[in-house]
């Protein structure tokens, strides 16, 4: 008799638990699992914002005052976490970001794509950086003064970037990572009147990738 | 009358017909959009039902779907200079992507299924507040964040 109960009273415990497990379960399984969303500031500071509606409607705006929020069950509202768990959250995200793009100028002779003696130098830094990167790629733009018609500057630019593609395939960079366009004069870093000779809007801007 | 109505139905299809070959070869000089610059751990991307590794290197299209492993993580960048990064147990589909590298006008569209994501602006978030839309299984998100990181906890 006394061994029955001592045997039932041991199932009854993992029932309780069980039963607890259950109840939990049932609870979560309303809300459903977390997502949350986080605004990290750029080098300058600045957020951007973002919009976010939940699946009944509900909306929340992150931006640099409400600069995180969790979204479960419908509801979405500020996550109220601090920068530690943020950290701890996407650490290992943030350890895969690729390395951001590098920016290069290369300047050219006035009416042609003959680089400056100057710009001529800074190639070797400019394969150092390809090569730094594991799947390098490389995007080129070129762009005139506003010397000679529009359309001239645009076969112009383009041809300054072909110039510098060739450069960089003969080192060894393969056709097919590099894209080439042509923007004419239409995006001066020097804002200038038309038929205005100006050596730093001759120019190609090389981005590494 | 029956005749004119198949005349009528055929001329469209003809011309669906024949425009087909000129579409897919537009469609497959820009069909890349983006390139997997990091790569660790198991990661494979899912293209047409068919699953295969994605090292570093690698150029993923609209509609693939990017998932990693338990020991995984990805990173890849986008033909508008943005950035995608994810840690382990994720999975991300690439709904949509356009891009015009002379205006910076497209729109980027992505589904975060589950795992940790870090997105970081490139060209298109600067040209159009509602350029770049993220959805997940509970929440839509569109705006111009510098940087937004998603997690979105398994089920």
């Amino acid at each position: 008799m006394k061994r029955q109960f001592s045997a039932t009273s041991a199932t009854r415990f993992p029932a309780y638990f069980v039963g607890l497990g259950l109840v939990a379960s049932f609870l979560a399984g309303c809300a459903g699992p977390s997502e949350y969303f986080v605004l990290q500031p750029a080098k300058d500071g600045s957020t951007g914002s973002m919009r976010a509606t939940s699946k009944e409607g509900k909306g929340f705006v992150l931006d640099a005052k409400n600069t995180n929020a969790q979204s479960r069950g419908g509801a979405i509202e500020a996550a109220k976490m601090d920068s530690d768990s943020v950290k701890k959250m996407f650490q290992s995200t943030l350890d895969a970001q690729p390395l951001p793009p590098s920016n290069y100028r290369l300047y050219f002779a006035e009416g042609g794509d003959q680089l400056t003696p100057d710009s001529q130098t800074q190639l070797d830094a400019i394969l150092e950086e390809i090569k730094r990167r594991p799947a390098p790629d490389l995007v080129i733009v070129g762009h005139t003064d506003r010397v000679g018609s529009v359309e001239d500057n645009d076969k112009l630019a383009l041809r300054r970037a072909g110039t510098i593609r060739q450069i960089f395939e003969t080192r060894g960079v393969i056709a097919e990572n590099i894209q080439t366009a042509g923007r004419g004069e239409r995006e001066p870093l020097v804002p200038t009147a038309d038929e205005v000779a100006e050596a730093r809007n001759r120019r190609v801007e090389i981005l590494v990738r | 009358m029956r005749h004119s109505n198949f005349g009528l139905t055929c001329i469209p299809l003809l011309a669906v017909m024949v425009s087909i070959p000129s579409h897919t070869l537009a469609a497959d000089a820009a069909a890349f959009v983006a390139q997997v610059k990091v790569s660790r751990g198991v990661v494979k991307i899912q293209r047409g039902g068919q699953a295969f590794p994605a090292p570093v290197g690698t150029r993923l299209k609209v509609d693939d779907v990017i998932a990693t492993g338990g020991n995984g993580s990805v990173g890849m960048m986008f033909a508008d200079n943005s950035t995608l990064s994810m840690g382990p147990e994720g999975e991300v589909s690439l709904q949509g992507f356009t891009y015009d590298p002379t205006t910076y006008m497209g729109a980027f569209d992505a589904y975060v299924k589950q795992g940790t994501v870090s997105l970081q602006a490139g060209n298109l978030a600067q040209s159009g507040p509602d350029n770049v839309r993220i959805s997940t299984p509970q929440t839509q998100l569109t705006g111009n964040a510098k940087q937004l990181m998603i997690n979105v906890e398994a089920k």
